[in-house]
């Protein structure tokens, strides 16, 4: 999930664009993990350094870690240490935006140093997807802090957003939340939570991204109908919204309810709703929840 | 009795969640798969088919899942119930048990728990 948010702040910093930020979400699974990014990730070699390998290669016929050993960057125990490391999500993300040119290695530096500073992340908190880390992610990018009931906006977003990597794919950016009363799209679903507290949850997009969304979910049980399709991404809402309300049980006793579903093309309230847009790199939906 | 002899109600108002679980059903060699989309309909078919097992969602339109429990456990006691719901909370589970349930599966429902399931319930009937 650090990668997606990751994305999320490259764009809001304006260090890279929409497009090519889902040029690379669709290009990482086939991106290559150069062993420039991961010295710069542990904070062994410097962009600078980086480059000046790169540049050295391009008249020596030796490998990249040879090279910057050979050059006095790297002692050969780190190249093996490296080598041996598993890229993480966020790190390929940043290597396809480098090989695509939309970012050069000393901004992906940057930009990589002062995201874990800003959220105090070391390494092994993004490889381990720490849930305190990843509910204070997302707290920070919503800025939820600020808000009545922030606790459990946190807690329903972090979860929506393992769901959304469990149940339909990690190829999305979370983009930066509005708050309103009304929300229309061609196609929406929306569910009540009840019970010990009120919650409005709903999902909108145009047809074509929600017919995506719903043959995703569904997998090989995918019938092309527009029934199907609400009752898939209705049933992604459902199950969502059921997690969260045994997560609230177990944790806080708190007993939840869910009322039917309903569908239609708007979602209106009385109280204002955090409408959360998330581009995937089939299109964009919006995500409401309102407690 | 042999698992792929069983006859099985699927009762849902999600068109998508019945037919994932009439899918996997079908991967068992279960031919005999009725469905129903509210619980009035469930009761009915209940009574129609006299299915061996029983997959009953929680929340649903007309009549609730739990409502549609205590109808079928009046017209047959011995009746296989399993409540599958999103809401899987102590207190859902609580009030499914005091119905008379046979079990409980949170969904998503995971395909090993339903064939685990049937196979319980196929050699009960022994």
């Amino acid at each position: 999930m650090f990668s997606q948010f990751f994305g999320g702040y490259l764009l809001n910093n304006k260090i890279v664009t929409s497009e090519q930020l889902t040029d690379a979400l669709d290009e990482k699974k086939n991106t290559r993990m150069r062993l420039g990014v991961l010295a710069i990730n542990d904070g062994l070699m410097s962009a600078e350094q980086v480059e000046q390998v790169n540049a050295a290669q391009q008249t020596v016929d030796k490998l990249f870690g040879d090279l910057a050993v050979e050059m006095g960057f790297l002692k050969a125990s780190d190249v093996s240490e490296l080598l041996h490391k598993q890229p993480t999500d966020y790190l390929l993300l940043g290597q396809t935006l480098v090989n695509n040119g939309a970012i050069t290695n000393a901004e992906f530096e940057t930009a990589i140093n002062n995201y874990k500073s800003k959220l105090s992340l070391t390494n092994d908190d993004i490889s381990s997807d720490q849930n305190n880390k990843l509910s204070e992610l997302v707290s920070d990018f919503f800025h939820f802090d600020t808000a009545e009931n922030a606790k459990l906006y946190t807690n329903y977003v972090t979860l929506l957003f393992k769901s959304i990597i469990r149940f339909i794919g990690d190829d999305f950016t979370p983009l930066e939340a509005s708050i309103s009363r009304s929300v229309c799209a061609e196609k929406t679903v929306a569910q009540n939570i009840t019970g010990a507290y009120g919650a409005l949850t709903a999902i909108c997009a145009d047809k074509d991204v929600y017919t995506v969304f719903a043959k995703r979910f569904a997998k090989d049980a995918y019938i092309a109908s527009d029934e199907f399709d609400d009752a898939s991404v209705g049933e992604f809402l459902n199950v969502l919204n059921g997690l969260y309300a045994v997560n609230e049980s177990n944790e806080s006793g708190t007993e939840l309810s869910l009322a039917p579903l309903s569908f239609s093309e708007k979602v209106e309230s009385e109280k204002n709703f955090f409408a959360i847009p998330v581009q995937f790199t089939f299109g964009e939906a919006q995500f409401i929840i309102s407690f | 009795m042999k698992i792929e002899d069983m006859t099985v109600l699927i009762c849902d108002d999600s068109m998508f969640a019945r037919k994932s679980l009439c899918m996997f059903i079908a991967t068992l060699g279960i031919k005999n798969v009725h469905e129903a989309a509210d619980g009035r309909e469930a009761v009915e078919k209940f009574k129609e088919v006299k299915p061996d097992a029983v997959f009953m969602d929680i929340v649903m339109p007309v009549v609730t899942g739990i409502d549609a429990l205590k109808q079928i456990k009046e017209s047959d006691p011995d009746a296989k119930v399993i409540m599958a719901s999103s809401v899987g909370t102590q207190s859902h589970l609580k009030d499914a048990i005091k119905a008379g349930a046979y079990d409980f599966l949170q969904k998503p429902i995971a395909n090993d728990q339903v064939k685990k399931t049937l196979e319980n319930i196929a050699k009960e009937a022994d």
